[in-house]
């Protein structure tokens, strides 16, 4: 079985459990003391990932880390459609890896005015909160006109893929990071889409859609 | 093509969201002078502004869930009603379904142009609301808003100076005039919100979309960069009514006793024997009604008739009722069957529930015989509507007695339609549905006498408690006992008025034209408070504390009453 | 920038600003309390220190794992929480999170039980089990804490050895302003029980750091997957927390619809009114007499 080196509050690693509900992949899940504890910094977890950061996992002796890379590697691998990441066409490639690269983009502003407001961590808040805000005003004109054009997700197509998965979290969860999502409706709108994805569980601090 | 501008004053109107942004099931936020809303439409197509916050504890309804009828809160789920705001069912208290009145604080919502317009001033009437020569409300094709990061003064002045380019591309649109309205967010950022005169044709809108999509983008950026803004400004602080406004339904105050006129909306026969009714506010909003209530009727003839309502959650545009013609009747069911017709106005008094419904129960049986059927499908509908486990076994004489069978098809396989079945196979049929009595389940029983006798009887065989057995007018819907009669003397305006078993001494006070606060109506809160200076009081509210109580100088009005025959009260 | 504290109530009471674990021997850490940026140390000797500026020492305890202080003259003891000290018990810090919201909102929500089956779904409620039952509130120890007892809640998973579903039964306690105590039986011996500690620090009036502490009863095998429950309990409370308008706790009780499950934090707000605490709250207007 799938091993995620794995902490509750962690959006990388949430990202992982929620593509694996999804794709009712089982998993078991290894408990990493990231707070207060910073386990992944010691040097015990450092033989797992020498950068010292998690989401890991470890699929029967193939171990990988970093959130996106691992999105890839769980989709092409486990999710028989191919919707998920879709390998079939050269631009949806291309597609998918840029709003992959968004949602890094994301994860060190939204997500890290989160770990600033919540946890302590020693950031530049006001450079993260007007870099969150900054993406947040692309994503929504994105979205705004994928619904114009009556299609739900971020990347073209009528299937939800990786990428709505990478983003969704940093997104919901800003404004724990002071990050408003008021001002963009779209985004809203689109996360409680995500919610609706038959497999969607929840992580602390997300709540589920009412059904459509 | 010309270009407007225009923003409302604070009391004005003004658009909140596009009509667009408001999906199903979806609540969204809005905001305007720094006052924040829940948007949501119901399945009905309804428009909700409410203040964005829940009465009970200040948090955010756009946290919440739209369930297409009612919004949910997240904290502790409590349901506010479609349409009135009314809250309908606060989970803590499963068996209190009939003791608050309390409502969100609800905005007018209108759509036009393609938007949703509101204002933060009740009094400002609609005529207020500019109809744009330029615009017609079916051609008018509303823009993709644009968020600035600056005030809406310093955005107008800046609108007002700059020229907006006309899409080349589209020639459907190249003669459309363009209005931006303007919408301040709060004291530092607004929202620019365009509409073109003319709809594009299907093949050029998302290019009409894109290009001034990109055009006010442009004109975004530039209007920020010459404020010197970099980043989004912090969010102001969240405005809150001032709480003599906040809460209070429309029901609570002087009329909560008073008929409102209602006119027959349809009429037609849902049954043999029975008529249904679609009853229709004539002027305003009905109240929130609850699963199990009834309404009085008061017919032509000046009687007064009860009337269960039949209405699934958040079904208030018209009350729903099912009169079957009583071959014995003395002018009530005779009158609504032989004289009463679509367009006719009739008086009906606020909703009661003496018959609530808990919605905490592991299984909710649900047993109905004939007309009986009209609060039990409420409430079948309600736990449907909430996908709570239930069923719903109905006694009725034939496939042709089965009324409202449309909302009854709608439960599925939840309904069992139980046809003619003589006494003594009826009670046999009970036996079996009421069998052992497990924890948290639940029995509502309404129908004629015989069967109501079998069916306690029967749960009481099957050692069913009592507090799980319910039948209309039996339960006792509060803890508080309401049955004493009194008189209260007010020392300052000496006057003496009669409280009666079932009205509160708050009521009575409001009725009397005295200006009472209140909040929560069940002896929590203490806001309607009042010094005792002579009489004992029989206290029965949580708010003062038991030395408060033994020394008596202070009483709830809302739930408190008198041990003594009478109270003479500091006002 | 939040105006700075000139509330005497809350300038002479204890604040919590550490967990005394975290602080490595020596190193000089920063925070904010009552809006005002403050040092603190633990010393090589293990005494800690607390000072404003470049030198204002300021009074200092260590007490239940923290590092205390005060911008006033704070009374001689802190508030007494004696299964702390009992020997067979071990403490755990369970983190220290920052919350865009009040202390006085973020203690009431610990009070809470009737959001258990919304906001801890699965974990400390569940639907249909919704009813708060009637529980008992009293102010005690000569008007210095609000005690709430019989607090019953049906819970699908109380602890992490507890299987199934079950009526656990709590005990709140209010002995200081911005600080709760919640007992509840410890899943390894009925008799006696485990507490869990929410200590607010008023970073400023609508910003909160809750350092979060247990007093457990069982081994310590269990006590990494007990601190990742109280910090996943924590969590969901969060955006609830920090959704609440107004952020400052409103202590006029028409500001807000209480029912009657609310008795504690009817009581609680009495009790701040009653104390005359003006900072992280709306002062009610009067209290209604």
């Amino acid at each position: 079985m799938i091993k995620l080196y794995d902490f509750e509050l962690s959006v990388n690693c949430y990202k992982q459990r929620l593509l694996m509900s999804i794709l009712g992949v089982e998993f078991e899940s290894v408990l990493v003391d990231f707070f207060p504890g910073s386990e992944h910094k010691g040097e015990e977890f450092k033989k797992v990932n020498p950068l010292g950061h998690i989401p890991v996992i470890d699929d029967g002796g193939f171990v990988l880390r970093d959130a996106h890379a691992i999105l890839i590697y769980l989709a092409a691998k486990y999710d028989p459609t191919g919707n998920w990441y879709r390998t079939s066409d050269p631009e949806l490639i291309g597609e998918t890896a840029q709003w992959l690269l968004f949602a890094e983009g994301t994860t060190n502003t939204a997500s890290a005015a989160r770990l600033h407001d919540s946890l302590g961590y020693p950031f530049d808040i006001d450079e993260c909160r007007s870099g969150a805000h900054k993406l947040f005003r692309v994503l929504e004109e994105h979205l705004w006109f994928r619904e114009q054009e009556g299609l739900d997700w971020i990347c073209s197509g009528d299937h939800p893929t990786i990428a709505d998965i990478a983003i969704f979290p940093d997104v919901m969860l800003s404004e724990e990071g002071g990050v408003s999502s008021q001002p963009y409706p779209a985004i809203r709108r689109w996360t409680d889409r995500v919610k609706r994805i038959p497999g969607f569980v929840v992580m602390p601090g997300i709540f589920p859609a009412a059904t459509a | 093509m010309s270009v407007t501008v225009l923003s409302g004053t604070k009391s004005g109107w003004h658009p909140i969201a596009s009509s667009s942004d408001l999906v199903d099931r979806h609540v969204y936020q809005g905001q305007l002078f720094g006052y924040e809303f829940a948007v949501w439409r119901s399945d009905d197509g309804f428009v909700n502004i409410w203040e964005n916050r829940c009465l009970h504890r200040g948090v955010r309804l756009s946290v919440g869930t739209n369930d297409g009828a009612e919004l949910v809160c997240q904290y502790h789920g409590w349901r506010y009603a479609n349409r009135t705001g009314g809250v309908t069912y606060i989970p803590a208290h499963p068996a209190d379904a009939n003791t608050h009145s309390s409502c969100a604080r609800s905005y007018v919502a209108v759509e036009r142009y393609g938007l949703i317009w509101t204002t933060l001033d009740s009094e400002t009437s609609l005529a207020d609301l500019e109809v744009l020569d330029v615009l017609d409300d079916g051609q008018a094709f509303p823009l993709r808003p644009i968020d600035l990061w600056v005030t809406s003064e310093t955005t107008i002045s800046h609108l007002e100076r700059i020229e907006i380019g006309c899409p080349t591309l589209a020639d459907s649109t190249k003669h459309s005039d363009l209005v931006l309205f303007v919408q301040p967010v709060d004291e530092r950022r607004c929202v620019v919100r365009g509409v073109l005169s003319e709809r594009p044709d299907d093949e050029a809108k998302i290019d009409v979309l894109r290009f001034y999509s990109a055009e006010l983008g442009a004109v975004r950026d530039g209007i920020e960069k010459s404020a010197g803004v970099q980043a989004a400004p912090e969010p102001a602080a969240f405005k809150v009514h001032p709480a003599v406004e906040v809460s209070i339904g429309l029901s609570s105050a002087t009329n909560r006793q008073a008929a409102v006129p209602v006119r027959v909306r349809r009429r037609w026969n849902t049954a043999t024997d029975v008529v249904g009714f679609e009853l229709e506010a004539v002027s305003g909003q009905l109240s929130t009604v609850k699963p199990g209530s009834h309404i009085d009727l008061h017919l032509p003839n000046a009687l007064v008739r009860q009337y269960s309502v039949v209405n699934a959650p958040g079904e208030l545009d018209a009350y729903t009722i099912g009169v079957k013609l009583d071959p014995t009747s003395t002018g009530g069911s005779s009158t609504l069957h032989g004289e009463v017709v679509v367009g006719d106005e009739l008086l009906v008094s606020q909703p009661r529930n003496g018959f609530p419904l808990r919605r905490d129960a592991v299984h909710t049986l649900l047993i109905a015989g004939g007309i009986g059927l009209t609060p039990i499908l409420a409430m079948a509908q309600a736990l449907d509507h909430q996908g709570l486990p239930y069923e719903l076994h109905h006694f009725v004489r034939s496939q042709n007695h089965i009324a409202f069978a449309d909302r009854l098809e709608a439960l599925g396989t939840n309904v069992t339609h139980h046809l003619a079945l003589d006494p003594d196979e009826t009670v046999t049929q009970l036996q079996r549905l009421i069998s052992s009595y497990t924890d948290a389940k639940h029995l509502y029983v309404c129908g004629p006498a015989p069967m109501l006798t079998a069916a306690r009887a029967t749960a009481s065989a099957n050692e069913w408690p009592d507090h799980a057995v319910h039948f209309e007018y039996f339960a006792n819907p509060t803890q508080q006992d309401q049955s004493s009669e009194f008189e209260i003397a007010l020392a300052r305006s000496a006057v003496t008025l009669p409280v009666r078993p079932g009205e509160s001494i708050l009521e009575v006070l409001k009725n009397a034209g005295i200006s009472m606060a209140s909040s929560c109506e069940q002896g929590v809160c203490g806001t309607c408070g009042v010094d005792l200076i002579e009489g004992e009081p029989d206290h029965q509210d949580v708010y003062l504390n038991d030395t408060e109580k033994r020394t008596g100088k202070r009483l709830m009005t809302c739930v408190s009453r008198a041990k003594s025959s009478r109270l003479v009260l500091d006002l | 920038m939040m105006q700075r504290c000139s509330d005497p109530v809350v300038l002479d009471m204890w604040h919590p600003v550490a967990a005394t674990v975290e602080l490595a021997a020596g190193v000089e850490y920063q925070t904010r309390l009552l809006g005002e940026p403050l040092s603190y140390a633990m010393s090589p000797q293990g005494l800690p220190q607390a000072w404003r500026g470049t030198q204002h020492q300021l009074p200092v305890m260590h007490a239940y794992g923290v590092l205390w202080t005060s911008l006033g003259s704070p009374p001689d003891e802190l508030f007494e929480f004696d299964e702390f000290h009992e020997p067979d018990r071990h403490n755990v810090w369970a983190g220290s999170v920052g919350v865009h919201t009040s202390a006085p909102r973020a203690v009431e929500n610990f009070l809470d039980m009737g959001h258990f089956p919304y906001v801890h779904t699965g974990y400390l409620g569940i639907e249909p089990h919704t009813e708060v039952k009637d529980y008992t509130v009293e102010i005690v120890n000569d008007g210095k804490e609000v005690l709430a007892t019989g607090c019953e809640f049906f819970q699908p998973m109380g602890a992490l050895n507890a299987l199934g579903g079950m009526l656990m039964e709590y005990t709140y306690r209010v002995p200081h302003p911005y600080c709760s105590i919640l007992y509840k039986s410890s899943p390894i011996d009925e008799s006696r029980r485990d507490a869990i500690v929410i200590f607010g620090q008023a970073v400023d009036e609508e910003n909160t750091r809750a350092h979060l502490v247990l007093s457990l009863l069982d081994d310590e095998s269990n006590d990494r997957q007990i601190q990742a429950f109280q910090q996943l309990i924590f969590s969901q409370d969060k955006p609830i927390l920090e959704n609440q308008h107004p952020k400052r706790l409103p202590l006029d009780p028409a500001v807000e619809t209480p029912i009657r499950s609310d008795k504690t934090s009817i009581a609680y707000r009495r009790w701040l009114s009653g104390l005359g605490l003006r900072y992280g709250v709306l002062p009610a207007v009067s209290d209604g007499r």
